[in-house]
């Protein structure tokens, strides 16, 4: 699933109209043209459907695809907003009002059922999603007096457009014409914008966009009730269109499971997909439906179902997927970038060991750490851990595996709790702080890499960067300019329209390390960015570490390639089962015999004492 | 008293009938690691053999056993080398979801081209005759419907535990690369199991066709209750499916008395999210069947 779609590939900067732009403007206008052109009740009934289909699975994209959620329940949004606006209507309020109300307790609702089931992956978060709807449409049809019950409810006879009701077809598809391309708008414009982009990347990593400073449960409630308020709003339409609901109509699973199924259909993910999914179904089946009715009975689901089968198996990532394929083997692939190609980087490389002249002096404590212990079930992971770390500092991390260094790292980016001690940090205010998760950390200015890298593999490298970046730029323009100069820094510039998951590991690691540096982090903690890389990745790594410490950033680092701790520590903790057993200077400390025992035993450490 | 006995023992027929048809789907699950939302579809299909078995052929329904459960292990072998097998790879989730929730579209509406939208009634046969226990009275099919059930549990653990293919399903259950190179043929056990899985569905059909009409939509009705059931139970747990289902059989009965009948499919959906959500490893589940949170 890749979520770049035909508005990014062509290029936010030039921002040229390329054919794929045309193609679509052409297909939504004919949606609209086509059916005023012909004037046939039916036709026009095809396109209103088509239409309200891809609405309805555009505004389900944005937590499906965006989010990544796969609901199989939309249809109670749908079915609260048609149930909103005929309530209403027969109590004499205009659905132009009801629709509003409708989306209103569609989001409420939306953002209530979601938020317990974040924590439900794939399958599960989609079986929760119907036992959902299963429950409304029962109380739906329990509570008669409001819905009308199983027998269902009427609206009453009122027409014009003050009543969205008509007695031609036009100005039902013009209303759904003008919802469908609102939707459209409010898609794109997430797509592109930051929550767009903290959406795909919850989807791909949770935990590296909570690194990144994303509010992860924050973004997905704002997506759910963005798009449940959307498909109420257009459950609303439909409800007057069809004058008549009823609860297994408005409720319904396999409604649910169409809605979906456009988009996935269409390509999942993309902004245009889901009209593309529709537009090409919708008018097979209804077709099917009229021309060979009643002895055709489930021929439409059926169609439905094998289609479904068919996109899965050979096309998983839609018609949207296709054409990029076709588009991309057209032009681009010659020139594929090297992976080894090596960008500027902006530390002199002979700097290593003797202290750059320009850097900005040790400053005071920013970090602080004090008796942190942590136990997992009968392992006491870290014992009463205890140091500061100053403003510009680079302070290695080192001890023998096991020794706690990736759990005290999680403590003190929020990422665990700890079970006593305290974290502080301190703010740009001058004030120490006690964040308590990874955002709140994040917002004081800590960032942190993975030491199994997190990238967010269906982003490109940019947009990857482009995470982090967002997190100073709230525009998607400076972010992205942020990006690209971040990216040609860490030596990733040829690589930035390469997708993340077809990068070397020293590329992934230095993607790592460029996202969080997009950040513009104040205090940084780099998790082995050094493990399993290749000599001149090394050495290109520890010119990258200098850069970042000389524009005063503090540093930990975890790192097991000795060479690298040696010439950047100005000061090295050894951590060795949860306690701190050395700290000093990177020469002393190495001599340790404490240190000696702790990697190599008792047996060596004696021997050469 | 008697009322209140009659519910539970209800309840617990109920179970039995909840339990064998959730078996199969945990059995999926816990090995293949797909949850196949066409399942109430394969018992639907399974119905539809039977009753078609019975009318035609004039056989006792418990006869067409012989034809429904191989026909079902085909059709769980097939769905799983054609349509999971290509899939098992998928870096994402939703594909194999889609895969599954197409399968069972495309067998709904198939059913329904094919049968109609009228419901199809197998002769019961005599199983619907009341047996007397005590105070209480219970259908003789559904009495052989629980006991089918124990056995069925019975003889999977027995079969997963002592036999050589069942000791290498449950490694592949475990851990698939590490049955891999062990010289497991890992593509070979997901075939069987997805089989085996569809089987029990089958042997759940063939039970149940004599005491429900059958209709293309009768595998919804039914799946839903058994994911509840399997999430209870702890997901691919045996044991866990067949005391969830008395679980939510009893919980079934006893609302649908005493809160209201329309009512119960609430109350169940209720619960489902309440255990989804709160304890997700399930009333008897351990840690290592937490694999679907994050």
């Amino acid at each position: 699933m890749s979520i770049s779609d035909i508005h990014s590939q062509t290029g936010m900067n030039t921002r040229s109209i390329g054919w794929p732009q045309v193609a679509f403007g052409v297909l939504l206008a004919s949606l609209l043209l086509i059916p005023l052109g012909i004037d046939n009740a039916f036709v026009s009934h095809v396109f209103i459907t088509i239409c309200l289909f891809a609405a309805l699975s555009t505004a389900w994209n944005i937590v499906g695809g965006f989010a990544g959620q796969l609901s199989l329940g939309h249809a109670v949004f749908y079915g609260i907003g048609g149930y909103a606006g005929v309530i209403l209507f027969n109590l004499g309020v205009t659905p132009w009002i009801g629709m509003f109300v409708g989306a209103a307790v569609a989001a409420v609702v939306g953002m209530v059922i979601s938020y317990p089931c974040f924590r439900l992956k794939g399958p599960f978060y989609t079986l929760a999603s119907i036992a959902f709807l299963e429950v409304i449409r029962v109380l739906s049809l329990h509570f008669k007096d409001m819905t009308g019950g199983a027998t269902g409810m009427m609206i009453d006879l009122r027409l014009g457009w003050t009543w969205m009701v008509f007695r031609e077809r036009w100005p039902s598809l013009l209303i759904v014409f003008g919802m469908l391309l609102v939707t459209l708008a409010v898609a794109w414009a997430i797509r592109r914008s930051r929550l767009g982009f903290y959406l795909v990347a919850t989807r791909e990593r949770e935990s590296a966009a909570r690194a990144a400073g994303v509010r992860t449960v924050r973004v997905r409630l704002v997506a759910v009730a963005i798009s449940s308020a959307l498909c109420a709003m257009l459950g609303t339409f439909h409800a007057m269109y069809l004058t008549y609901i009823e609860p297994a109509a408005m409720f319904s699973l396999a409604f649910s499971i169409q809605i979906a199924m456009f988009a996935l259909i269409g390509g999942i993910g993309t902004v245009a997909g889901p009209l593309l999914g529709a537009a090409l179904l919708v008018p097979i089946t209804e077709w099917a439906r009229a021309s060979l009715g009643a002895s055709a009975l489930g021929l439409h689901g059926f169609v439905y179902g094998i289609v479904l089968i068919a996109f899965v198996l050979f096309m998983p990532n839609g018609i949207m997927g296709a054409i990029r394929r076709f588009a991309r083997s057209g032009g681009k692939a010659a020139v594929e970038p090297a992976q080894t190609e090596t960008g500027p980087i902006v530390a002199p490389a002979n700097a290593v060991a003797a202290p750059d002249p320009d850097r900005p002096g040790i400053g005071q404590d920013i970090l602080k750490v004090e008796n942190l212990n942590k136990r997992f079930g009968g392992l006491h992971v870290t014992r009463d851990v205890n140091f500061t770390l100053r403003e510009g500092e680079v302070l290695g991390l080192i001890g023998p595996n096991g020794a706690g260094k990736t759990t005290l790292f999680n403590m003190i980016s929020g990422f665990m709790t700890p079970d006593e001690g305290k974290v502080s940090l301190r703010g740009v205010d001058g004030q120490f702080h006690q964040p308590t998760n990874p955002a709140d950390f994040a917002a004081l200015g800590m960032g942190r890499t993975f030491q199994i890298v997190q990238p967010f593999a269906a982003m490109t490298v940019e947009e990857n960067i482009m995470v982090g970046a967002f997190y100073r730029h709230h525009d998607e323009r400076d972010a992205r300019e942020a990006a690209r100069e971040t990216a040609w820094r860490m030596g990733l510039g040829p690589l930035l329209n390469a997708e993340a998951r077809g990068l070397t590991i020293g590329g992934l690691k230095r993607l790592e390390v460029a996202r969080v540096m997009a950040m513009q982090p104040r205090v940084l903690l780099l998790d082995e960015v050094m493990a399993g890389i290749n000599q001149t990745d090394v050495r290109r790594a520890i010119d990258l570490m200098l850069s970042i410490r000389d524009t005063g950033v503090s540093i930990i680092a975890i790192e097991h390639v000795m060479q690298a701790v040696m010439s950047l520590s100005d000061r090295v903790i050894v951590l060795a089962s949860g306690e701190v057993i050395a700290e000093g200077r990177p020469q002393d400390v190495v001599r340790d015999p404490h240190v000696v025992e702790a990697y190599l035993g008792k047996e060596f450490a004696h021997a050469h004492a | 008293m008697t009322t209140f006995l009659q519910v539970l023992l209800n309840g617990l027929m109920l179970g039995g009938l909840f339990a064998i048809v959730a078996i199969g789907l945990t059995l999926i699950f816990g090995i293949v690691k797909v949850v196949n939302f066409a399942h109430g579809e394969f018992l639907m299909a399974g119905m539809f053999v039977t009753w078609l078995i019975t009318t035609r052929l004039g056989l006792h329904p418990y006869a067409s056993v012989i034809i429904v459960v191989p026909m079902m292990f085909l059709l769980g072998a097939l769905t799983q080398r054609v349509l999971i097998q290509p899939l098992m790879s998928a870096e994402d989730d939703h594909v194999q979801i889609f895969a599954t929730v197409g399968l069972s579209t495309a067998m709904i509406n198939l059913a329904l081209l094919i049968f109609g939208a009228d419901i199809a009634n197998t002769p019961n046969f005599g199983l619907r005759t009341p047996i007397e226990i005590g105070p209480v009275r219970v259908l003789s099919g559904q009495l052989y419907i629980f006991i089918a059930a124990i056995i069925l549990v019975a003889a999977l653990q027995l079969f997963l535990k002592n036999s050589q293919t069942g000791r290498a399903i449950r490694a592949v259950a475990q851990h698939r690369v590490a049955a891999e190179l062990m010289g497991v043929n890992v593509p070979r056990i997901y075939i069987l199991s997805f089989g085996l899985g569809a089987a029990c569905v089958g042997l759940a059909a063939v039970l149940i066709a004599p005491l429900y009409p059958t209709s293309s939509n009768i595998g919804t009705y039914f799946v839903l209750t058994a994911f509840v059931v399997v999430v209870l139970g702890g997901l691919g747990s045996i044991p866990g499916a067949f005391f969830g289902a008395l679980v939510i059989g009893l919980v079934d009965s006893l609302s649908g008395f005493y809160i209201g009948s329309d009512l119960r499919e609430a109350v169940v959906f209720g619960i489902f999210l309440l255990i989804l959500i709160l304890k997700p490893s399930g009333l008897f589940g351990k840690r290592m069947t937490l694999s679907h949170l994050s």
